[in-house]
């Protein structure tokens, strides 16, 4: 994709213009003296770690945070103490990580739902057709009868862009929107994008990934620790300059793999199956083996049964065949907490729901699984002295920032939350560790914390089973290296002897020429 | 920033809205948040008490009565005596007892609105106990009347445990419906087994003396009940914020999948807090059948359990809040009688000023979720 020479007579006339926008919470400083001007018909990214301040920019923005300072002009006219109802009635449509649709209507519905255009009688069928307009002008292939439920997740995504550009949307904020599509989905969406900048409306592109930025945008604008750092016309940035903006810092090389023997095995998993309860056969004989000091790392694709994986190693299902033996001990049938005693560590894929309580303090996640042992409990009771210690000692080594350990932990940023779970399960010095996607939707410095931490531990002789859809870092990280297709654990190979075109094959399904390994 | 990746997990337990964008898992436990922005919390029920009793003066007003006379009338009919004080003690109690097990009940996601049901059985089963156990003395008696009370209201909320565990029939309901069984059970055994011979009502006979509960202040109707009402929310509040036991139900109150990942079973702790609130709203019932009535009457328990849902909510599901909240209703319905003998108003405003009181809580949550939720 190329990006185009910047008419100038667009550029005179900034469409939005904010100013000096400051945000605080508590102690930390989300946004500080901010400024940014969008011109119509452009592309601007906005790039940043997480917990840089970009999400809460364009929460200010859109009226869902009050700044403490700062103006916000659009289209000439002044923005404040707005609602978001008022800003898309502005003409500001955000596009939210987390879509906000109803999985149980079709697409017109959700789009009618809440818009007063729709008419009081609800007018479904010019909406539908208008649905069709919209979607054939920008190549969107929305079908508005579609239950949003049927829709894969980058159709959603579209639901969301047709709904904000119907209400007149004249300036997009896409929230980080490639984070959860995959390849052939993210060049259909960056394309539908600088249609839609062609047709003189503006989009924020708030994302860490550079290859994006650099893909489609006009201009970049980085953050870090809420102030600018850089802001450059497209033409005059370089990858490496961005990311080191954007850090701080030159990008480290990260932590060295020490060449270590292997020890004895800690993990055995024998015939592992799972038959979920509409008779489905999620896992077929999932056979594998972990031995101290190593690293194992399973590439594949999200839905070909990591997950289930994870969660029956963990103790979370239980399988339907098989035996699962860690130390020589079965744990097969075993609860989550036996196995947690018996030195098994677990980072879920899904923070939010799973891996951590939002609602609760850091000191009660980081003690979530050990809240029942001493030194956190005594006797019948909690000891909130030792919660606040063993936080206390986590926080620093695993350099996690936050005010106090008595801060919710749903206030942090994404990098800040994962460091949490992260400190509590490689903070445990458990003797196997089973990270599911460690570093799903973290920036680039969140990453090579959570590599690093899973390094340290198998260099320590902790023994990893690392589960990604990323296949640089299944690469990076594993000793030896599979693939997850279609619930069978196919190709395990030592890292030396990994044949790239063989995995990706592999991933993409054609699994035929590749015998089942142990 | 992305918190969780999107996926359709399997629903199970139903308050979870994600569909609508809500955050996901608890909507109740969220809302109510912690323990630790106290004095917020308790701004917030006065605000929503005294924004009803303002709300409230509007119809005293349209009757052409004067709302500050009626509400003064209201105020000396609950706390002008002695006697309407411990009056409106023993009123508390029940719903003291009751709301605490609820407050716990929904702080783990568990909608248990049986209390009414569960207050019967433990009023049924007391009053067994005190009729037919006249042979041993007071000290024996009471406590063992109490007790098996209190089992019974707990074995009456296990059955809607079971029905939610094995059948997977939704609490809310089975509770529910569950009330009307317990209300009826009453009137059966009152008409059969336990009535009184030759009474115009359906009620027991009078319980033997010993089982009485015995007077806190001489000279005044004021029993026992409230120090084991007091004593059970100081012992809810010690589990609920300083025992393993409570981190669970906490634990529970965020979602399903988080608290198995911690290692609690979400059917030992459904089923563990479903018993709790059974057991004290069913000593709710067995302290007011010894401690009031001294007899097992016909529908003595009515509107007990959704006071207690009334009082829980009022209280931000926080233990110790309860207290306040449930003598605060106790003193409003102690007083209303008062206000409609000398002022000429209806005694079932009260009842309008704790439906407001509730609209309002309600209100101030939802104001605090939309908060929580940007």
């Amino acid at each position: 994709m190329s990006h185009d020479a910047t008419p100038p007579e667009i550029v005179s006339l900034p469409m939005l213009e904010m100013y000096g926008i400051n945000k605080r919470y508590g102690a930390i400083r989300a946004n500080e003296g901010i400024d940014l001007s969008v011109a119509a018909g452009r592309i601007v990214g906005l790039l940043g770690e997480n917990g840089s301040g970009k999400s809460t920019l364009m929460k200010v923005l859109f009226g869902m945070v009050k700044p403490d300072a700062g103006t916000i002009r659009f289209k000439g006219e002044i923005l404040s103490d707005h609602t978001p109802r008022e800003a898309i009635r502005a003409g500001i449509g955000m596009i939210h990580q987390h879509f906000m649709l109803v999985n149980a209507m079709t697409v017109v519905e959700n789009i009618m739902l809440g818009w007063s255009r729709a008419g009081t009688w609800l007018r479904t069928e010019q909406v539908a057709e208008q649905i069709r307009q919209t979607s054939k002008t920008y190549g969107l292939e929305l079908d508005p009868g579609a239950l949003v439920s049927d829709l894969p997740f980058g159709h959603r995504q579209r639901v969301e862009i047709v709904k904000a550009l119907l209400r007149g949307a004249e300036l997009l904020i896409l929230d980080e929107p490639t984070s959860n599509l995959s390849p052939p989905e993210i060049s259909g969406l960056l394309a539908v994008m600088q249609r839609i900048a062609k047709q003189g409306r503006a989009i924020i592109f708030i994302t860490h990934k550079l290859g994006e930025v650099f893909d489609i945008c006009n201009e970049v604008v980085v953050l870090r620790d809420g102030r600018v750092v850089g802001r450059s016309p497209i033409a005059n940035a370089t990858r490496s300059g961005l990311a080191n903006m954007m850090v701080g810092r030159e990008v480290s090389s990260g932590l060295i793999r020490i060449d270590r023997p292997t020890g004895p095995e800690v993990l055995v998993v024998r015939d592992l199956g799972l038959r979920d309860s509409s008779g489905y056969q999620r896992l077929h004989d999932i056979n594998l083996t972990l031995r101290e000091g190593e690293i194992l790392a399973i590439a594949g694709v999200d839905g070909n049964g990591q997950t289930d994986l994870v969660e029956v190693l963990a103790g979370l299902k239980f399988p339907t065949t098989g035996t699962i033996t860690l130390n020589g001990r079965n744990l097969t049938r075993t609860t989550v907490s036996d196995r947690l005693t018996a030195g098994l560590a677990y980072i879920p894929v899904d923070r939010g729901t799973t891996g951590l309580v939002p609602g609760m303090t850091i000191e009660e996640n980081l003690g979530l699984r050990d809240f029942n042992r001493p030194p956190l409990r005594r006797g019948v009771r909690l000891d909130h002295g030792s919660f606040r210690k063993e936080a206390k000692a986590k926080m620093s080594e695993f350099g996690i920032l936050a005010s106090s350990p008595d801060t919710p932990v749903q206030t942090l940023s994404g990098g800040n939350q994962q460091k949490v779970v992260v400190a509590r399960e490689i903070g445990r010095k458990p003797r196997v560790l089973i990270a599911c996607q460690a570093t799903w939707g973290l920036d680039p410095g969140a990453t090579r914390f959570v590599i690093d931490q899973v390094i340290a531990l198998r260099n320590r002789g902790g023994a990893v089973l690392y589960i990604s859809s990323e296949l640089d870092e299944v690469l990076m990280l594993g000793d030896r290296i599979g693939v997850m297709s279609n619930g069978r654990l196919l190709g395990v190979v030592p890292r030396t002897e990994v044949d790239i075109t063989q995995i990706g094959l592999t991933m993409a399904g054609s699994s035929s020429e590749v015998s089942t390994l142990p | 920033m992305s918190t969780s990746l999107p996926k359709d997990k399997e629903v199970d337990r139903s308050d979870q809205v994600d569909q609508l964008g809500a955050p996901t898992g608890s909507v109740l436990p969220a809302a109510f948040g912690r323990n630790a922005d106290f004095w917020r919390r308790t701004a917030l029920a006065s605000l929503a008490v005294s924004l009803s009793f303002m709300v409230a003066a509007i119809p005293i007003i349209v009757s052409g009565k004067n709302p500050l006379l009626a509400y003064w009338a209201l105020a000396r009919g609950a706390c002008g005596s002695v006697d309407s004080i411990a009056f409106a003690l023993n009123k508390s109690t029940p719903y003291i007892l009751a709301g605490v097990g609820v407050a716990l009940c929904f702080r783990a996601r568990v909608i248990n609105i049986g209390a009414e049901g569960q207050i019967a059985l433990g009023g049924i089963a007391a009053s067994w106990i005190a009729l037919n156990g006249a042979a041993l003395p007071g000290q024996l008696l009471i406590p063992l009347a109490l007790l098996v009370g209190g089992c019974a209201g707990a074995g009456w909320a296990a059955i809607a445990a079971v029905m939610r565990l094995a059948r997977g029939v939704h609490e809310v309901l089975g509770t529910l419906l569950l009330n009307f069984v317990g209300l009826l059970l009453v009137s059966e055994v009152l008409h059969g087994p336990m009535g009184e011979v030759g009474a115009g009502f359906p009620q027991s006979p009078l319980f033997p003396e010993q089982a009485w509960l015995p007077p806190l202040v001489p000279g005044t109707d004021l029993h026992i009940g409230i120090i084991l009402a007091i004593v059970a929310v100081f012992i809810c509040h010690l589990v609920f914020w300083h025992t393993p036991f409570g981190f669970r139900l906490r634990l529970l109150g965020s979602t399903d999948a988080a608290a198995t990942y911690a290692g609690v079973s979400v059917v030992r702790g459904l089923f563990s807090v479903m018993l709790i609130a059974g057991a004290l709203a069913g000593g709710a019932g067995a302290v007011e059948v010894l401690g009031v009535h001294y007899r097992l009457i016909q529908g003595f328990s009515v509107g007990f359990g959704f006071n207690a849902v009334a009082i829980a909510l009022l209280a931000s599901l926080n233990p110790i809040a309860v207290l306040p909240a449930g003598l605060f209703f106790g003193f409003l319905e102690t007083g209303a009688l008062a206000m409609q003998r000398e002022i000429g108003v209806p005694s079932s405003l009260v009842f309008v000023i704790q439906g407001l009181t509730m609209v309002f809580v309600l209100c101030a949550l939802g104001i605090s979720l939309r908060r929580q939720r940007m």
